[in-house]
């Protein structure tokens, strides 16, 4: 580690190291503990000169912090909403297509269809005599759904909770066959619904 | 002891706390260093993010245990704000200061540290804890642990000593940088040199003071 290198550092703590100057250096320190040390070293005199007293972080501190922070990647909401980043790197989705492919929005979709379904088709969650009689809700209006109905709402339903959680999926499963032990059989394809 | 008179901080009293109380002391070109650090940090380069925590870690854990009621938690809850503010470092637009926002973090976490302990039931820990707090001794060991006011008073010894061993082109430098908080180009005019010479007196002074330190914080 020259002097050179150890300048650049000093000015970059006090944002004043020209642009084309910081990339070789960020470089260098991702590979090299010892100008970390140092960059923390030139802060802690700042801070000493400044705000002397009060308690300081331990050595070990940043890399506590690093390291909780390689413990739950996953969690980290990287660059993909921000205005600070170059132009080059925002291509990205538009708003509502990213929020599609989070798999919490994707869960609640799948369980709230599958929470519809479950009130829509329950025949006895409508009282019959509320419902006018049309094609269109002839399903619904018998008291007692055939196996053959009751074996397609049970495809709909089960189709819908394999974009759901292990536990909703287990709930949605256990609920159909407690409601309707008239089923005999629950497809994972729809297609294999009578 | 002063600042066990307000103990524990009441709600109003971190609302009506202004990130500036903080942050007024960062010295000049700090922001723009910060963002260019923060954008580094949402493009993916981690080591941009492990500089920030570097830069801000002292300031950090110095405002979140002047805030809780147990700074020995200090260091817990200020490395809980840290990988918050890590996971949300995307939605900073740099509409304000990253001190400014890391601030905010800081003292939300500090809040919710607080609010949980008091949701806790009572342990036999911290009744014994409860009824140390009585204890005007104990509260003072609890305020600051005697090794962390130590050693902090040992860097600002060694530092200030260093300070006054240098040679008075560097002292001026480093005096009008880090408390005066002028930009390298202020400090030129002020010393009537290039500003190259200001980066380099800056940085052999800060060399000089280092090398005094590196025996109590290795």
């Amino acid at each position: 580690m020259t002097d050179q290198i150890r300048e650049q550092l000093s000015a970059l703590l006090d944002g004043e190291l020209p642009r084309d100057e910081m990339d070789l250096l960020m470089r260098r320190l991702d590979k090299d503990p010892e100008l970390r040390r140092t960059f923390g070293a030139y802060a802690l005199i700042g801070e000493s000169l400044r705000a002397p007293g009060g308690r300081i972080a331990p050595p070990s501190f940043a890399a506590r912090v690093s390291a909780a922070i390689d413990e739950s990647p996953a969690i980290v909401e990287k660059a993909s909403n921000t205005r600070l980043a170059s132009p080059a790197s925002t291509a990205r989705l538009p708003q509502h297509a990213a929020l599609w492919k989070r798999p919490m929005v994707r869960t609640a979709l799948a369980a709230g269809a599958a929470a519809t379904a479950v009130l829509l088709f329950r025949p006895e969650a409508t009282p019959v005599a509320q419902l006018e009689v049309t094609p269109a809700n002839s399903f619904a209006m018998s008291a007692s759904p055939t196996p053959a109905q009751s074996q397609r709402l049970a495809g709909y339903m089960v189709a819908h909770s394999q974009f759901s959680t292990p536990m909703v999926r287990r709930n949605v499963l256990s609920g159909l066959l407690a409601a309707d032990p008239g089923i005999t059989r629950v497809s994972y394809e729809m297609g294999e619904a009578p | 002891m002063q600042a066990m008179q307000n103990f524990p901080p009441s709600d109003e009293s971190m609302k009506s706390r202004e990130p500036g109380d903080d942050d007024a002391g960062l010295p000049a070109g700090t922001e723009q260093s910060d963002l260019e650090l923060v954008r580094r940090a949402q493009q993916n380069e981690r080591g941009a993010f492990d500089l920030l925590v570097l830069k801000y870690q002292h300031k950090v854990i110095k405002l979140v245990a002047r805030l809780l009621r147990d700074p020995t938690e200090a260091e817990d809850v200020a490395q809980e704000a840290f990988v918050k503010a890590y996971r949300a470092l995307g939605s900073f637009r740099g509409d304000s200061a990253f001190y400014t926002w890391l601030y905010r973090i800081a003292v939300n976490t500090a809040r919710n540290s607080i609010a949980s302990r008091q949701r806790r039931p009572l342990d036999y820990e911290a009744e014994l804890s409860e009824s140390e707090q009585n204890n005007v001794a104990a509260r003072l060991k609890h305020d600051d642990t005697p090794e962390a006011t130590v050693l902090s008073e040992e860097i600002r010894q060694t530092v200030n000593a260093a300070i006054e061993q240098l040679p008075e082109d560097l002292r001026t430098a480093i005096v009008l940088r880090e408390i005066e908080g002028l930009s390298y180009e202020e400090i030129a005019t002020t010393m009537d040199c290039p500003v190259g010479t200001v980066r380099s007196r800056i940085f052999r002074a800060r060399e000089a003071i280092d090398r005094a330190l590196k025996p109590l914080i290795d």
